[in-house]
């Protein structure tokens, strides 16, 4: 019943703008959120045991007949969809409060499901294809969202957003082609076979390529990451924690390692070049969050440089290299997604998001100060929370697959990201009050409900990180270190 | 790969090369999104060639149909993006859309 | 073959066209048309699905949509499009066309392919059968565009 993942928030959309003329507020919101609540205690709950004995293929049959609707669970999938669940539920509980002078709250809800319905459809795959029909599934609905405030600065912002990402949609589509034409297959079992069997280096040179182009692009790895710093900002603010959160994890980062390491096998190639690629987007980005005014636009930039770390980690190729890349991913969608919220609480009560106007918040909104505090100490790795053990275990890797220098540049990244992440703190919310930000108020409850249940996660896994570790992450990255072996062994038709 | 495939990947590359030119140098919004139309186009003849090439017309009619439909939403929304924004900048120009710096 | 490369070459022009005539409504006619012969194209790659969505879908429905817009966001005054790329996009294109034709020469023969198997069943089949989860895909994206459309039209009452 894994394609529940997919349908149930298809269905519930589908219904939520009859029930929207019926109770404009209520019904959405209990709707939407029991959805994704469900989501997420069939992810946490059923989702290993059904995976305990190796990878769950699923052939539905509806109406007698045997349709062919082929699914794939693993190790990996699970965790994505943990993270998505997690960081969705949390983003459309604090919607709850936050889009109601948005209005049209069932229409936003329906958008949001659909863009989850397609996230966790893209992660279920188990054909190329169907991974892109679901990333533009989440990609439309993406657009509207970042758009939906209607103002100038979102429609520029989604408008472009738009346009780079049509622009990778259709290098991936090209890819995609390439690949049919040399084994004429498209599910993953097949083409890994027929790929090995080809051995056609340069022509999978050109089919990476386009692949590293698009996914690259989806996950903002610079030199594609443009769209990202307007867009994410303009958004409202859970869906900033969505995109930044989510969006970019599994459009990019789940799509790419699934293919590149899953289908095509890492070579020491792709491997340097994935290496590169993150090292690059982690250090440029982190400069470039350093001069920005605007907080959210400086937690944009630290997605992208976060992003670089996972990409880093899991170019490594190693087992350590692949659970500490996992790892941080998990932990960036927790972090990113509970500063994006608390941001959108800052934003709610003062109405503007730039640093220098803001001052001294703590002393009136002391619940948003703290979290967003345990969310800044994550990303930027200190001990104990949950960041700081994903970011020791890719230094470590880095260091044990003999590339030193790269440990050295992520550890001084780490410590500029510390910088940045103490200037928002301070700026915002320690220091001298404001006299204009006399009267805020502590934001409303399910905004604050929210950002507490992501903080607490952060906290209470940085504690228990090696339960984490041996639950979660091991089997995820045990299903990617295996390489070509975790599709063609037991998901061969 | 039979001849005729290299015939459609050329001419595929034809109109993707177009459409990208095109994206890059005109600043009507309409006419940027005429020239992704075009991209549209060239990558529909890169999957049908390919499938009548590896004699798998059937399932490559399938994935266009399927890229068709992704293709008819996204206009949709890109169209409801243009008509708004014009009734914020009264233009078609894309050098009004400079605010955010990127 | 010949009729087939006509028709091709047909697609490439009247896309150009679509792309640089100064004239929106012109554009949007001239894509049409580019529609129509690449709708032609896919029949006659015995793709008939194929070319029936192309020209009912593309060169219908999506022209439809762009002459709405157009209609809809009269503006009054034209946007001026750059001077230089009047004259500079047919060189760059061609010089581009150039360099496509020869790397698909030097391409000939070095894409290795797997022997393709026989195709079994008929479309309704494979779109049914094979091509369910696409599909379910399908159903996912037009509701994503329907929720867009609805979101990005809805009146607006009082908001910030």
């Amino acid at each position: 019943m894994i394609i529940l993942f997919v349908v149930l928030p298809l269905i519930v959309a589908g219904i939520l703008p009859l029930v929207g003329k019926v109770s404009r507020r209520v019904l959405p919101d209990l709707l939407a959120n029991a959805t994704l609540l469900a989501l997420l205690v069939f992810a946490a709950v059923a989702g290993r045991p059904l995976i305990a004995g190796g990878p769950v293929l699923q052939q539905l049959s509806w109406l007698g007949e045997a349709v062919n609707l082929r699914l794939a669970l693993d190790g990996f999938s699970l965790l994505m969809l943990l993270a998505v669940s997690l960081v969705g539920l949390a983003a459309s509980l604090f919607s709850i409060d936050y889009m109601e002078h948005y209005g049209a709250k069932a229409n936003y809800y329906a958008l949001y499901l659909v863009m989850i319905a397609g996230m966790n459809g893209l992660i279920l795959s188990r054909d190329l294809f169907s991974v892109y029909v679901f990333l533009e599934v989440a990609a439309v609905a993406s657009y509207a969202l970042v758009a939906f405030g209607l103002g100038h600065d979102e429609l520029e912002a989604a408008f472009k957003y738009l346009m780079l990402s049509v622009v990778a949609s259709a290098f991936l589509v090209a890819g995609i082609a390439v690949i049919f034409g040399m084994t004429g297959h498209l599910d993953f079992a097949a083409v890994a076979a027929g790929l090995k069997e080809l051995n056609a280096v340069p022509v999978m040179a050109i089919a990476s390529a386009f692949f590293l182009l698009g996914f690259g692009l989806k996950a903002a790895l610079i030199p594609f990451h443009a769209w990202l710093p307007d867009a994410h900002p303009s958004a409202p603010a859970p869906i900033s924690a969505v995109l930044s959160g989510l969006l970019i994890k599994v459009s990019g980062v789940y799509a790419m390692a699934r293919i590149f390491l899953n289908v095509f096998g890492l070579t020491p190639a792709l491997s340097t070049v994935l290496m590169w690629l993150g090292v690059i987007s982690l250090v440029v980005a982190a400069f470039l969050a350093l001069g920005q005014k605007d907080m959210k636009r400086m937690l944009a930039y630290s997605s992208i440089s976060q992003v670089g770390y996972v990409v880093l980690g899991i170019g490594i190729g190693t087992p350590l290299g692949i659970a500490g890349g996992l790892f941080h991913l998990f932990n960036h969608a927790l972090a990113k997604g509970l500063l994006f919220l608390t941001s959108g609480s800052v934003q709610q009560a003062t109405g503007t998001r730039d640093l220098d106007a803001m001052g001294g918040l703590a002393k009136r909104m002391p619940v948003t100060a703290a979290t967003n505090l345990v969310g800044s100490l994550s990303i930027a790795g200190v001990p104990p929370l949950n960041g700081f053990w994903s970011k020791l275990l890719i230094i470590m890797a880095l260091v044990q697959a003999h590339h030193p220098a790269f440990a050295v540049v992520a550890v001084l990244a780490s410590v500029l990201t510390l910088w940045y992440y103490l200037i928002i703190q301070r700026k915002a919310f320690f220091g001298q009050l404001n006299a204009k930000w006399a009267a805020v108020k502590e934001a409303p409850f399910w905004m604050t409900a929210a950002t507490v249940l992501l903080a607490v996660l952060c906290v209470g896994i940085g504690i228990l990180f090696s339960l984490t570790v041996t639950t979660w992450i091991q089997p995820a990255a045990d299903v990617l270190a295996d390489g070509i072996h975790a599709v063609t062994g037991s998901w061969g038709f | 790969m039979t001849n005729t495939w290299y015939l459609y990947v050329f001419f595929a590359a034809a109109l993707i090369g177009a459409g990208l030119l095109g994206l890059l140098a005109k600043r009507n919004l309409i006419k940027l999104f005429i020239a992704i139309e075009v991209i549209g186009k060239g990558i529909s003849l890169l999957l049908l060639g390919t499938g009548f090439a590896k004699a798998s017309i059937l399932t490559a009619q399938a994935l266009v149909i399927t890229y068709i439909v992704i293709e008819v939403s996204l206009v949709a929304t890109a169209l409801a993006l243009i008509i708004n924004i014009t009734r914020h900048t009264k233009s078609l120009d894309v050098r009004n859309l400079a605010k955010l710096k990127g | 073959m010949i009729l087939q490369t006509a028709l091709l070459i047909g697609v490439v022009i009247f896309s150009v066209l679509a792309i640089l005539l100064r004239d929106l409504l012109k554009s949007a006619i001239a894509l049409a048309a580019a529609s129509l012969l690449l709708g032609i194209i896919f029949f006659r790659m015995n793709a008939p699905y194929a070319g029936v969505f192309e020209i009912s879908v593309v060169a219908g429905l999506i022209t439809v949509l762009f002459v709405l817009t157009i209609a809809l966001t009269k503006t009054g005054e034209e946007v001026r499009e750059s001077r230089l790329v009047k004259w500079a996009f047919p060189l760059v294109f061609i010089a581009f066309i150039v360099v496509d034709a020869l790397v698909m020469k030097s391409l000939l023969g070095q894409v290795p392919a797997l022997a393709a198997g026989a195709e079994s069943g008929s479309f309704g089949e494979v779109l049914w059968r094979a091509r369910t989860y696409d599909l379910v895909g399908q159903i996912a994206v037009i509701l994503a565009g329907v929720f867009s459309v609805l979101a990005l039209f809805r009146k607006r009452e009082k908001h910030d």
